[in-house]
């Protein structure tokens, strides 16, 4: 598949700048170069309630544009209803980390092999600016939190690594490293955890995040080792950031839902799905 | 010819193994049993007891006064003594399970053969048959229960078989389902028969996720049910309304129990027919099935199965403890609706949508989707008057007229035996039959039954028909146990005019 047959006619509401622009060039390039690499490839999308969300309309693919914070269940449910599907789930930090989070913990421990990708702003964007579960303490938005935030942000690395995920990593938003990363993702059999953070140029622009990040695959950290992956995620805890280290901070290849079901085992043996069962 | 037995003990002591052992017997026998649990909700200790009752002539209630009282420890002779008839007998002690059984084949003059058939199919068959032939020499001959014969083909089951037998023989691809009561025995039916029956069993998280995943599924264009009860469709409401607005197809099994809150988890009552026909916010078509017994609940799973796929919307099956775990004796005759797969993978959004599927918040597009929503609504109104919508029952030109809708069914039928009265039995909710106007203005007299406290049919035939019922009307029972047939009766006839 060429990359452009996966753009839309609709036109993009996002702010002019926005860096979910970038986030939607890489996740477009890497998904035309994954149906390029498998032709029978087959995928399908789904997005949650927010300014991420948008994204389902700026790519040509099947799927839903959910309610708020229910992406991994819908992710879960496409790839039980057709195990060969590649589906790809998009979810805000509002909508996974605030409304969703009982399904991430539990999405980590199921590991059905999907790709999810969090884009982490820190902040209630298209509702005007309130903080979310990983806005940092201070934070004022000038209308509901003039006294600014109170409480500390949640660690959603260590949250995915304590809940079992077997692909957990953390880029910027910048085009290459969503492309490379979610490119890796696809080789990963599991389900995937990938946090984008992205500052939101109206609301919550970059506090100086960027300028702290550094890239994992320069250091020699061990990807296989949990505690070296906690110990990573321990620099940065969302609220002051010292040192911000992105990439993969853990894979592990576990035997994935499907693989545990016969039912499922036989559909993807036959790249067919429940559709294709006339009882 | 009517028995009534009641069995009594403490939770986890085996009256319900006792009870439903004697209820198949009495089927095999040619009889027609009812059998009723009452539990609590503990795991073990308290009081459960099980209500037996079986006859020559179709039965689908329990009576108060009863023949035998197998009371399994003596807090069970305390609660039930006083429902003993004078020649009624209580068979106490504290013995082995297998014990009572032959005790009990004695006492009711039963063939021991036919115990020792059942025992066979057990466990440790050696060990019970000797406890059971110990059982069977303590007591002496009280009835004398002999085959009958029966011409029809008669199967001893519970509305969760009928409904689990629907599902998969309607093409159930997958079940999600949290556990609640009395929604789970339906999981567990399904689970068990999973990889023999190539579909497959989730239990997730929560409801939400189930019912969200059952939306995942759907778009596949896989055929999806779940399950579960008043407070896990609280939580499903929302994406039941996704459902509607997206055009998605599933199937959800409601298994009342009594609220609001966490109510009396284990009992059951008829108190969500409203929360089934509002669910979820906005306005979008969906059906609603009451099934009355065990077949109804095979038969109307099977049409919401069909109604959902040809409509692509959310269907909705009511049920309730009563009817989900409650033992019927049904003829085989079983009604199913095939349908056929109709969704595909595409483009599918909670947002409102051109036919196309994409997102639109323009004033003519949003006037198009409420009116492709409306169309839905009356075709499927249209479609569903081929359909068995409700049933008469009892005398069809009687001007008293009986309405009622789910698990009441049995004990409104036992209790307008030989009585002037027509008893007409909604099984479609929503949409809601035209005729049931007609024999509502036929009637001189019009009386509802319900376990509620609030008359929810009333409600529901003031909106579809605009006649009311009057108060007196309303017979109402919201204990949150059966309607026991002497009281219906009893209530019945000081209405009939």
């Amino acid at each position: 598949m060429n990359k452009d047959e996966l753009n839309t006619k609709v036109v993009s509401t996002w702010c002019p700048g926005c860096p979910n622009f970038m986030i939607l060039e890489g996740v477009k390039r890497a998904i035309a170069a994954e149906s390029t690499k498998d032709k029978k490839s087959e995928f399908a999308v789904v997005s949650g309630i927010g300014c991420h969300a948008k994204i389902f309309d700026y790519i040509n693919l099947p799927g839903l544009n959910s309610l708020h914070g229910r992406v991994l269940p819908t992710c879960l449910g496409l790839k039980v209803g057709n195990p060969n599907l590649k589906v790809v789930g998009f979810s805000g930090d509002g909508d996974c980390y605030s409304e969703g989070i009982s399904h991430l913990i539990h999405a980590a421990r199921y590991n059905a092999d999907f790709k999810y990708i969090v884009h982490n702003n820190q902040v209630f964007a298209l509702t005007v600016g309130q903080p979310t579960a990983t806005t940092e303490i201070g934070y004022k938005d000038g209308t509901t939190f003039p006294f600014g935030v109170k409480t500390m942000p949640l660690n959603p690395i260590k949250l995915m690594l304590a809940s079992g995920a077997t692909f957990v990593a953390r880029v910027f938003s910048d085009i290459n490293q969503v492309e490379s990363v979610l490119k890796v993702a696809f080789n990963h059999k599991g389900f995937a955890f990938i946090e984008i953070l992205q500052p939101c140029i109206t609301f919550h622009p970059d506090i100086g995040y960027k300028e702290k990040t550094y890239l994992l695959e320069n250091e020699k950290h061990d990807k296989s080792s949990l505690d070296a992956a906690m110990k990573k995620a321990d620099e940065f805890d969302y609220n002051t950031a010292k040192k911000i280290p992105l990439g993969i901070f853990y894979q592990e290849r576990k035997e994935t839902l499907e693989e545990k079901y016969p039912q499922l085992v036989n559909l993807n043996k036959k790249s067919s799905s429940w559709k294709d069962i006339n009882r | 010819m009517k028995i009534n037995i009641i069995f009594g003990g403490k939770a986890g002591q085996g009256s319900n193994f006792l009870g439903v052992l004697l209820g198949k017997v009495a089927v095999k026998l040619g009889y027609y049993a009812f059998y009723y649990r009452d539990y609590q909700s503990l795991i073990r200790g308290g009081h459960n007891y099980n209500a037996l009752t079986f006859s020559d002539q179709p039965v689908y209630s329990n009576e108060t006064k009863i023949d035998l009282l197998v009371a399994l420890d003596d807090n069970s002779i305390k609660i039930h003594e006083k429902n003993l008839k004078k020649d009624g007998y209580i068979l106490k002690g504290n013995n082995k399970n297998t014990f009572f059984a032959g005790a009990l084949f004695k006492i009711l003059g039963i063939d021991m053969k036919i115990l020792e058939d059942e025992l066979k199919k057990l466990k440790r068959f050696e060990e019970n048959m000797q406890y059971a032939k110990e059982g069977y020499a303590s007591e002496k001959e009280r009835f004398s229960i002999k085959k009958i014969k029966q011409t029809k083909d008669l199967k001893f089951i519970n509305g969760t078989q009928g409904l689990a037998k629907g599902a998969i023989e309607s093409g159930l691809d997958i079940y999600y389902a949290y556990p609640m009561t009395p929604a789970t025995p339906v999981l567990g039916a399904l689970a068990k028969k999973q990889v023999e029956g190539n579909y497959l069993v989730l239990e997730l998280e929560n409801e939400i996720s189930v019912i969200n995943a059952a939306v995942g599924s759907a778009m596949t264009g896989a055929k999806v049910m779940v399950g579960t009860s008043g407070g896990g469709f609280d939580l499903m409401s929302e994406t039941i309304s996704l459902c509607g607005m997206a055009e998605i197809p599933v199937v959800i099994y409601l298994a009342q129990r009594p609220g609001p809150g966490t109510g009396v988890p284990t009992y059951s009552l008829q108190c969500d027919l409203d929360v089934a026909r509002h669910v979820g916010h906005g306005e979008f078509p969906r059906l609603v099935l009451a099934p009355g017994d065990p077949n109804e609940a095979y038969q109307l799973a099977s049409e919401a199965f069909y109604f959902s796929q040809k409509y692509k919307i959310p269907s909705i099956v009511i049920s309730d403890k009563h009817l989900a775990e409650s033992i019927y004796t049904m003829d085989n005759k079983l009604k199913l609706k095939k349908s056929t797969k109709s969704t595909s993978l595409k483009k599918y959004t909670s947002y409102e949508h051109t036919t196309k599927g994409l997102t639109t918040e323009d004033p003519e597009d949003t006037i198009e989707g409420f009116k492709r929503r409306l169309k839905t609504t009356k075709d499927i109104s249209e479609e569903a008057n081929k359909f068995e919508m409700f049933k008469i029952h009892g005398n069809i030109k009687s001007k008293n007229l009986v309405l009622a809708w789910g698990s009441t069914k049995g004990a409104v039928l036992d209790a307008i035996k030989d009585l002037d009265c027509k008893f007409l039995q909604i099984l479609y909710i929503e949409p809601f039959s035209r005729e049931i106007k007609e024999h509502i203005e036929k009637a001189k007299n019009v009386l509802i039954i319900e376990s509620n406290s609030t008359s929810q049919l009333s409600g529901l035939i003031a909106e579809k028909t605009g006649f009311i019922i009057q108060d007196k009307n309303k017979i109402l029972k919201y204990d949150a146990r059966p309607f026991y047939l002497a009281e219906l009766r009893e209530e019945i006839k000081k209405r009939l005019k």
